[in-house]
């Protein structure tokens, strides 16, 4: 309740419970993976391996080398058959790499494990690379650039939120995988030289707050803490100012924070003790037209639709099929895209179309905006072609959390006139 | 299967505008609802009757005026009724004429609401483009139409005077004086009348008390957004406060004149009903919270500005029209991040606060308080007395101690006539020569000004005086033309003294 400024955020039905205490399901590759050969935006990868090579789980398939180091590892054992354009999450057309699944998993240890507590910061930065971390919340963007550049960190602040409906696969994770949380926290609160690391969990996660305070008993700068169940809270910018109450212009290294997703600390535990990549995603499948809502863990590469048939198929015929959560996940039109490593969830919707009327103007996407953006009067300029106004209202600083248009009673698409801001400021610009 | 595209994201609230513009239309029914029990315990059926009758006028006007406008402006011209059922779903005109009816007196002749209701709904919305696109308040622009244009057009259907009419006309929205105060206060009937509403006004707007409860339910469910009552209200309550004390307004009944002075100005008239279901219009007013927040305070200003200051009444209305013309300048001067433009708002509202606190106390310095009216003392050996003729017509011995002197004085009728003369019975006893009683028997003097020598406050005052005294007699209204009656009195009296020897 304040007097110039709305609640920034809203409490969401999070639908958990439809998967939250249901068993992880693994599931096995088909007769192919396709491995996306894809990092962040970049497509420009160097190719390790060729047609017919033999590959086993773990081989280095790839590395981009385009401004951030990202090698990409095989997650299942068998042939290179080579190169296919497939439709990938993000909607673009991307090069995937085809491996003939010989269904015996083989493993290859694809580093050396590390001791972090022996390993000095360069040496963990180093090793990050290596590993090919990318931040598994979502963005996908290197994790190991974060820490390279980490200067006077108060916080670490370890995002388990989750706050996206219906996923709950960070929560299972934790729960299978707590030594490799620990591990990964540790070392990544070493690399960042921070004061303290904390785990931030919703209010609403009683059990999962307790586990992880059993979890960092008696170590040193490491606690939990517990967040209000909104959305966006797992933005890095919306924990940062409910946990630091803090502001920062573009990152929050500019407040002394670093944020980084449990399931990325996770990932980097395990390749420390393990020496293992990124080959296999734990991830949710949920939705209302999904049969058996459930956890699955599967190889990067594996189709949806195989996934879906293993979940008991769509239980009606009109679905929305999401990569990722409701609220920030796109809509594919077809299920044969693949599970990339960023991915955490499919959400599976039934179709039912809504009714708009005319904007009121009542401002309640204003008012809810988390980055206090004023979505309202973008969509009034976009519907004035006025780009003056657009880049005065700040639109490229929108994230697309989706909030607008959740919260608004007309029923427009607001955050679909953001992203055409959004779209024509970039075209202005080039 | 079908793999339907959507733009993220793929969830929706619940709360739809349509449901928003139900509820509110439920809390104005309710307010409507109070109205009529008003009316019908108060004056009875008829008027009860009456509320009904011109709400059904205005509704019908704003449905015909909006199915007409759907027909003519749809491409073929040709009668659809899923079109029209579509046009009115997402028009919600009916809150409009539910609106425009409760601001209205009951006694305005339904034709008169029936074209303003047409001319809020059609030229207020439909022309600006539709709902979401008018720039005033539909509702507004209407009573504004009533305001200029039907003032006279009433019915026999009439109430006592108004609270608002009252304080505006015979106070001019100030008074100091305790005694004055008081007189006020009782003839608007006490805070306490003035909180619950039961008094008449305009159909909706008098109960402060259903409103505001009206208002806090709608808050909570997010219909309306509380910053606007809160700032409208406390920014009027607290720039009247700033009045009352640079004036040292007199307390009543024990509360300071700081308190209970704002609290007048913020329950009478429409400003509470304008803080809840006016000024909280979405479309007409800014769109982030500290817009929003800028332009209640302005409107509250406007609104305090011309209720004592300008030729109008009330100010609520014309200060929602005129933030409605300054809501795109106070949009523009917000753009870019809310976070980063919290102190521009600080600092946009300060200046308005603070020129709008100066202009209101400049305003509040040169307007004239209603002081109580000066006392006239009238002494049977005046000169002003004594310029008129008089004489005794004749004198008559009662046998009971007392004698009646029949005496004849100019008053004011003898500025035109000299002939004419006022006459009186004066009842003197004959022992110690005080007066026992003085009666006109016969006043030439005008109806209006004889009345007051009737007056038997001012003619009891001569009572148990010794003749003997140069008597004093306080005029009790000072009237100019019942003065010169007074002073007819006075003299009739100097003459009975003057023939006894004094």
């Amino acid at each position: 309740m304040s007097l110039f400024k709305g609640p920034m955020r809203q409490h969401i039905q999070g639908h958990k419970e439809l998967t939250e205490h249901v068993d992880i399901l693994e599931i096995k590759a088909g007769n192919c993976v396709y491995i996306p050969m894809l990092s962040g935006a970049s497509t420009n990868l160097e190719m390790l391996v060729q047609e017919g090579d033999k590959v086993l789980v773990g081989t280095k398939l790839a590395v981009c080398n385009e401004r951030n180091v990202v090698p990409i590892y095989s997650s299942v054992s068998g042939t290179v058959k080579g190169i296919e354009k497939r439709m990938h999450s993000s909607l673009k057309p991307v090069n995937h790499l085809v491996i003939e699944n010989d269904g015996e998993y083989k493993k290859e240890q694809s580093f050396e494990p590390l001791d972090y507590e022996t390993a000095d910061r360069t040496a963990l930065i180093d090793f990050m690379m290596n590993a090919g971390i990318i931040g598994l919340g979502g963005a996908g963007f290197p994790a190991y650039i974060k820490y390279k550049f980490a200067k006077d960190v108060e916080k670490l602040i370890i995002n388990a939120v989750e706050c996206e409906p219906f996923i709950t696969a960070d929560y299972k994770m934790i729960q299978a995988h707590k030594e490799e949380l620990v591990t990964g926290i540790l070392a990544m609160k070493k690399m960042a030289m921070a004061k303290e690391a904390v785990i931030a969990i919703k209010k609403t996660h009683p059990d999962l707050i307790s586990f992880c305070e059993e979890a960092v008993k008696g170590l040193d700068g490491v606690s939990v803490v517990a967040v209000p169940d909104v959305y966006p809270m797992g933005w890095e910018r919306v924990l940062v100012r409910e946990i630091m109450h803090k502001e920062y212009e573009k990152l929050p290294g500019e407040v002394g924070a670093i944020v980084n997703n449990a399931t990325t600390a996770i990932a980097f535990g395990n390749a420390l003790l393990h020496g293992e990549a990124i080959i296999t995603k734990t991830l949710t499948v949920s939705g209302n037209a999904i049969k058996h809502p459930q956890n699955v863990t599967v190889p990067v590469g594996v189709p949806v639709n195989e996934i879906v048939e293993a979940c008991g198929g769509y239980t009606c015929d009109d679905v929305k099929l999401i990569a990722g959560g409701p609220m920030m996940g796109k809509t594919i039109v077809n299920d044969k895209f693949v599970i990339d490593r960023n991915m955490n969830a499919i959400t599976i919707l039934a179709n039912k179309p809504y009714d708009s009327v005319a904007c009121l103007r009542c401002g309640k996407c204003s008012d809810h905006c988390p980055a206090g953006l004023q979505p309202v009067r973008i969509a009034q300029a976009v519907k004035t072609k006025d780009k003056n106004a657009m880049e005065k209202l700040c639109a490229m600083d929108c994230i697309e959390c989706g909030l607008c248009t959740f919260i608004c009673p007309s029923r427009l698409d607001v955050t679909e006139n953001v992203r055409k801001a959004k779209r024509q400021l970039m075209m202005a610009k080039k | 299967m079908k793999f339907t595209f959507n733009a993220s994201p793929n969830l929706r609230q619940s709360q739809s505008t349509k449901q928003i513009m139900l509820e509110l239309m439920l809390g104005l029914l309710v307010v409507f609802g109070f109205s009529l029990v008003y009316y019908n315990s108060v004056y009875g059926m008829e008027y009860a009757l009456q509320a009904v009758k011109l709400m059904v006028v205005s509704l019908v006007v704003a449905l015909v005026t909006e199915i007409a406008f759907a027909f003519f402006t749809k491409k073929d011209a040709k009668f659809d009724f899923a079109y029209i059922k579509q046009f009115l779903g997402s028009s919600f005109g009916w809150i409009t004429a539910i609106i425009l009816t409760l601001m209205c007196p009951i006694s305005i002749r339904p034709y008169a609401l029936g074209v303003s209701t047409f001319i809020a709904i059609f030229f207020g919305k439909l022309l600006f483009g539709g709902f979401g696109n008018n720039i005033f308040n539909p509702a507004a622009f209407g009573r504004a139409i009533v305001f200029a244009t039907f003032m006279g057009a009433t019915t026999d259907v009439v109430t006592g005077a108004t609270p608002t009419t009252l304080i505006a006309t015979n106070y001019n929205w100030l008074v100091v004086n305790p005694e004055m105060i008081q007189e006020m206060m009782s003839e608007v009937g006490g805070l306490g009348k003035l909180f619950t509403g039961w008094y008449p006004g305009a159909i909706g707007e008098t109960s402060a008390l259903v409103i505001l409860l009206v208002g806090v339910i709608l808050a909570i469910r997010k219909v309306i957004d509380w910053r606007v009552p809160v700032v409208y209200l406390g920014s009027i309550f607290l720039l009247t406060a700033c009045v009352a004390l640079l004036r040292g307004v007199g307390s009543y009944e024990g509360l300071p004149g700081f308190i209970w002075y704002p609290l007048v100005h913020v329950l009478t008239g429409g400003v509470v009903f304008g803080a809840i279901f006016m000024l909280t219009d979405p479309v007409t007013s800014p769109t982030s919270a500290q817009g929003r927040c800028i332009f209640a305070l302005g409107a509250a200003i406007f609104t305090v500005l011309i209720r004592i200051k300008a030729n109008l009444p009330e100010g609520c209305l014309y200060s929602i029209l005129l933030m409605n013309m300054l809501t795109p300048m106070i949009e523009k001067s917000l753009e870019g991040k809310q976070l980063a433009l919290r102190k521009k708002a600080w600092i946009i509202s300060g200046v308005v606060g603070v020129v709008g606190l100066g202009s209101v106390l400049l305003a509040g310095n040169v307007i004239e308080a209603k002081e109580p009216a000066p006392k006239v003392f009238l002494k049977t050996e005046d000169k002003d007395v004594n310029k008129f003729e008089a004489k005794i017509t004749a004198t008559k011995d009662n046998g009971d101690g007392t004698a009646t002197y029949k005496v004849e004085a100019q008053g004011y009728a003898s500025t035109e006539d000299a002939s004419k003369f006022n006459k009186f019975d004066i009842v003197v006893n004959t022992k110690d020569h005080t007066i026992v009683s003085v009666t006109p028997t016969e006043v030439v003097d005008t109806e209006y000004v004889g009345d007051k020598i009737l007056n038997e406050a001012f003619l009891s005052q001569f009572k148990e005086q010794k003749l003997s005294d140069n008597i004093e007699v306080e005029v009790n209204d000072a009237v100019t033309g019942a003065t010169f009656s007074s002073k007819s009195t006075v003299r009739a009296v100097e003459e009975v003294r003057k023939a006894l020897g004094y």
